[in-house]
């Protein structure tokens, strides 16, 4: 087997102090930019992309592939322990592991996102090893039509995440669609709702948004109340997952895993989607979903396994094809041509060591993540023991220094603000907000795909029942929907 | 392939023994023109687009030449948004004009400039300070499919006999536009248009057989075609590119002379920066142009150097009525008065 | 009452948006054009907002905004906030950064002057080295160049 053949020239390459080094490096770096609120890998990759040059082609490949990956992992750090997301793709993971923090179990959700992130890191490189070349042919197919279909389901997913008042929750997805329309149609390249104002042309910022609504709110509502000293008064019971909460969790893991790799794959995919789709998959499958936003340890073990198994999904279009998925990828790949390289279909066989080694790179710095990161869930615990009067103030410091990193614009501090105060208002009037979140992140790739696809098609919306891919989803879709509408009734009010 | 490294050989050679002469020369005149007080912190090149793409890709391999015959420190900022409109507002606009800020941008600017920055600031509030190399938009086609062996004239027949049935690659309010609204009103062909965020995404688009035609540079979609996924089919610039001998131009293919569209990149500094300080950036930029690496690295991106533009006399010159004439196929389209 | 005027907020909201998305034009010859979704988005907020108002009162949320002294940290907090954002371009990072921490620790949570201004001095020369030096990113300069 030619894989297990160019995997040894992989470890061969990646196994040597320089490149371990890097490798490890690189791993660190991402789990702190990831536990940092707000900077996310892409910021990170764009600031240390230059530091690479000094490298060879494997070690700055290996180490700027490793902060992608090891973001994701210590992105659910302060979403757990502060109900902060380090990024976006932890959103999802502030609902239930930020309650289990609440009731002291810290420590088993931190656990537990850092053996899902392993499994999943894993997985996804096993099946990247084997099958990359063929998933990346067929993953090229996938177009507009597929992609609209794609998104159709997840926002059909989104409306399983509404707890509480569906009118309310229909209310919060309908305001995401609106803030995702501000800014300049990409279909026809007009100006909308930005009413002149050159900051709002390039459209409102996602990590603005999630910061504000999750991480500004968030302090809001603590420093109102007078908070005993610490932040969680619970005393913390324990370090480890209990054997309830490994049973609970594997299957979440496996199928965060799968979904999240699929995710990874097509274009507009990616970590976000992936962490907010699985959560929506585990509250659908599992037997208590009212558990879900209350500590719900299923909704951790599943978004964080699917975040890391979607980084995989995507790097393979990027090393087979030299096609990126998303901005993070196309950096990397960017990345690629400033080392000289040149990707494309045929960088397998024209750099099999680069090929290879980053591959190689990828299981060795998921084994040293999961290393780094198991024994630090003892340290970071120990953060929740900090007066919260003196957490807070620098916990905004670093959110702002964040916010500012996406875009180097004031203007986003403002819209973090004023998301901030509209979701501490909206929170106390019963309003969820990560509809709105996930509806404002896929509202503009299901529109963009829709009409790509009716532009792109002769015979009108004929085509979406002419692909076959395309069919079966929107069949999905439909069918998941006529099952809510169903179980309604027992369930939500 | 094999033709393109024999032929990036010979050029790297054919520029390596002037240019090492000129590289001291060169030298010699960026000691002479470096102002006492200047610079004394990092110098800002900005990119109005996202990280990895072919201007971030261009930008930080001119900054790695620029920090290594100029000993300043460049710090390579990307301001992204609006299709490059946030940092070309930026530029213009807010910038401050001490020589700390310099943008590395394209004649996309122009279009801004002129459509869609309502009178707030115009294409002359950016001074060019350095010519780095031009792109030529290229018709990009399948390798599998009913399309796969058909040239340029071909495929525009085939849109004038079947209209509305050849999907074509495009990026909304840009050259991309422009070129196909010149085919189909010269030719009377008429093509379905699909709107991608960038060129790269119509490549990718044609790859997986989901548009029939793409637009791109030789960067983006030069990994696909050495593996045969897709093929050039025409160039829309004056003369056939170096590296893709067998590629005819769209003139040569549809006639007339009007097919030119290209990105121009060069760096420019805000209107106001003193000019001991413009005049020392400049030349540290010429510097690392004539440098052969940075060379070798563009022509490997397939870009060129267009003849009008390396003359530092004559530059800006050029940059103007280049920029002119694209105001008057604004004009004439009836996008301006 | 508060939620009573939220709604009636919503209904606005959506109206404007509406409209306005209806300028944009909704069909055109390819399919949608700009306006429809948004379109279709004030719709929804508009036929939320007066679904909500039509409830019964029994079905309304009373909301517990803060009173007195807690109001004050709420109000602290964004005012904290609100400086930052407006001081940076004038300020600089540093010192912007400096002054809001102050701000929060001293008067949101009322720790010791002493404390505070150490606290914030700490706080901003750690950001500042760790992102402005170590990673290399641009913070905005204030008039005194840092």
């Amino acid at each position: 087997m030619e894989a297990i053949g160019g995997l040894l020239t992989g470890f061969g390459v990646i196994l040597t102090l320089d490149n371990l080094f890097v490798c490890f490096l690189g791993s660190m770096i991402g789990t702190l930019v990831g536990v940092l609120p707000g900077v996310g890998p892409l910021a990170a990759l764009a600031l240390l992309l230059p530091i690479t040059f000094t490298m060879t082609p494997v070690g700055g490949m290996v180490m700027l592939a490793s902060i992608f990956y090891g973001a994701m992992y210590g992105g659910s750090t302060t979403s757990i322990l502060l109900n902060i997301p380090g990024e976006a793709a932890s959103v999802v993971t502030c609902l239930d592991g930020h309650q289990m923090a609440k009731q002291g179990r810290a420590g088993a959700a931190l656990g537990i996102a850092a053996i899902g992130s392993f499994v999943a890191g894993t997985l996804g490189v096993i099946v990247m090893t084997f099958f990359a070349p063929t998933i990346a042919t067929v993953a090229i197919r996938f177009g507009p039509p597929e992609n609209f279909a794609l998104m159709v389901l997840g926002i059909v997913c989104t409306l399983f995440m509404i707890t509480g008042s569906p009118v309310k929750g229909a209310l919060m997805v309908a305001l995401g669609f609106l803030a995702a329309a501000v800014g300049i149609d990409v279909v026809n390249g007009r100006e909308r709702f930005t009413f002149g104002s050159v900051d709002l042309s390039a459209g409102i910022e996602l990590l603005a948004v999630v910061i504000g609504l999750f991480g500004v709110t968030e302090v809001l509502n603590n420093v109102e109340k007078v908070v005993k000293s610490t932040l969680v008064a619970e005393r913390i019971r324990g370090l480890w997952p209990t054997v309830a909460d490994w049973r609970a969790s594997w299957r979440p893991m496996l199928r965060g895993s799968g979904l999240g790799f699929l995710l990874g794959l097509v274009p507009g995919g990616g970590p976000v989607t992936a962490s907010f789709m699985s959560y929506a998959l585990e509250k659908r499958l599992s037997a208590h979903p009212d558990g879900f936003g209350k500590g719900a340890i299923e909704g951790v073990a599943g978004p964080e396994s699917a975040n890391n198994a979607a980084v995989a999904g995507s790097i393979i279009p990027v090393l087979s094809l030299g096609i990126p998925s998303n901005a993070v990828t196309a950096l990397l790949l960017g990345a690629l041509v400033i080392h000289g390289v040149q990707p494309g279909p045929l960088f397998i066989t024209q750099r099999p060591d680069l090929f290879w080694g980053i591959v190689a790179s990828m299981y060795v710095g998921n084994v040293l993540l999961l290393v780094l990161n198991l024994p630090l869930v003892g340290l970071w615990v120990q953060f929740l023991r900090i007066p919260y009067r003196v957490l807070f103030p620098i916990v905004l410091l670093l959110s702002i220094v964040g916010v500012y990193s996406a875009n180097k614009n004031v203007f986003d501090l403002w819209v973090m603000l004023g998301f901030g105060v509209a979701g501490y208002v909206l929170s106390k009037l019963k309003y969820d907000l990560a509809p709105f979140v996930i509806a404002f992140v896929l509202a503009p790739l299901l529109e963009q795909s829709l009409r790509q696809s009716l532009a792109m098609s002769p015979d009108g919306a004929m085509i979406f029942v002419q692909r076959p891919g395309t069919a079966l989803m929107l069949v999905s879709s439909a069918i998941l929907v006529a099952l809510m509408v169903r179980r309604k009734p027992k369930g939500g009010s | 392939m094999k033709k393109n490294t024999i032929a990036l050989a010979l050029l790297s050679a054919l520029l390596a023994t002037p240019a090492a002469a000129q590289n001291d020369d060169a030298k010699a005149e960026l000691v002479r023109l470096k102002p006492n007080d200047f610079p004394t912190a990092p110098i800002e090149y900005t990119v109005v687009y996202p990280a990895g793409g072919g201007m971030d890709v261009t930008a930080r391999l001119l900054a790695k030449y620029v920090e290594k015959w100029s000993d300043h420190r460049i710090i390579v900022n990307n301001r992204t948004g609006g299709a490059g409109m946030v940092g070309h507002a930026y530029l213009a606009t807010q910038a401050k004009p001490d020589g700390y800020t310099v943008g590395i941008i394209a004649n996309l600017m122009w279009g801004d400039a002129m459509l869609r920055a309502q009178g707030r600031w115009t294409y002359t509030d950016l001074e060019p300070i350095g010519y780095l190399n031009s792109d030529a938009l290229t018709w990009v086609g399948p390798t599998e499919g009913p399309y796969k062996d058909m040239s340029v004239k071909q495929l525009v027949e085939t849109a004038k006999d079947k209209p509305g049935t050849l999907r074509v690659a495009t990026v909304p309010g840009s050259m991309w536009d422009y070129l196909i609204e010149q085919v189909e009103t010269n030719t009377g062909a008429k093509v379905l248009r699909v709107p991608f965020q960038g060129g790269g995404a119509g490549i990718n688009a044609l790859a997986g057989g989901n548009v029939d035609i793409a637009q791109g540079f030789y960067s983006e979609f030069r990994g696909l075609a050495d593996a045969g996924k897709v093929r050039p089919i025409g160039v829309a610039a004056s003369e056939r590119l170096s590296f893709l001998k067998d590629t005819p131009t769209m003139n040569e293919a549809l006639g007339g002379n009007e097919y030119q569209w290209f990105v121009i990149r060069f760096a420019v500094v805000p209107k106001g920066a003193p000019e001991d300080r413009k005049a020392y950036l400049g030349a540290a930029i010429r510097a690392a142009m004539k440098d052969p690496e940075l060379v070798a690295e563009y022509l490997k991106a397939g870009v060129y150097f267009d003849p009008k533009l390396t003359d530092p006399s004559r530059m800006q010159a050029n940059l103007n009525a280049y920029a002119e004439a694209e105001r008057a196929f604004y004009v004439k389209t009836g996008r301006l008065k | 009452m508060f939620e009573r005027a939220l709604n009636a907020f919503w209904i606005l909201l959506g109206a404007a948006a509406a409209t306005y998305a209806w300028t944009l034009g909704l069909i055109g010859a390819s399919g949608p054009e700009s306006g429809l979704f948004p379109f279709l988005a004030g719709l929804i907020i508009m036929g939320a907002g007066v679904v909500l108002l039509l409830r019964p009162l029994s079905e309304h949320v009373a909301p517990d905004f803060p009173r007195g002294d807690a109001l004050w940290r709420v109000l602290g907090v964004i005012a904290g906030l609100a400086f930052m954002a407006i001081s940076i371009p004038f300020l600089g990072f540093a010192v912007a950064g400096f002054i809001t921490m102050v701000i929060l620790l001293h008067t949101v949570e009322k720790s010791s002057w002493w404390f505070s201004l150490a606290l914030a001095l700490v706080a901003i020369v750690v950001v500042v080295w760790l992102f402005g030096w170590i990673l290399g990113m641009a913070l905005p300069r204030g008039p005194w160049g840092w």
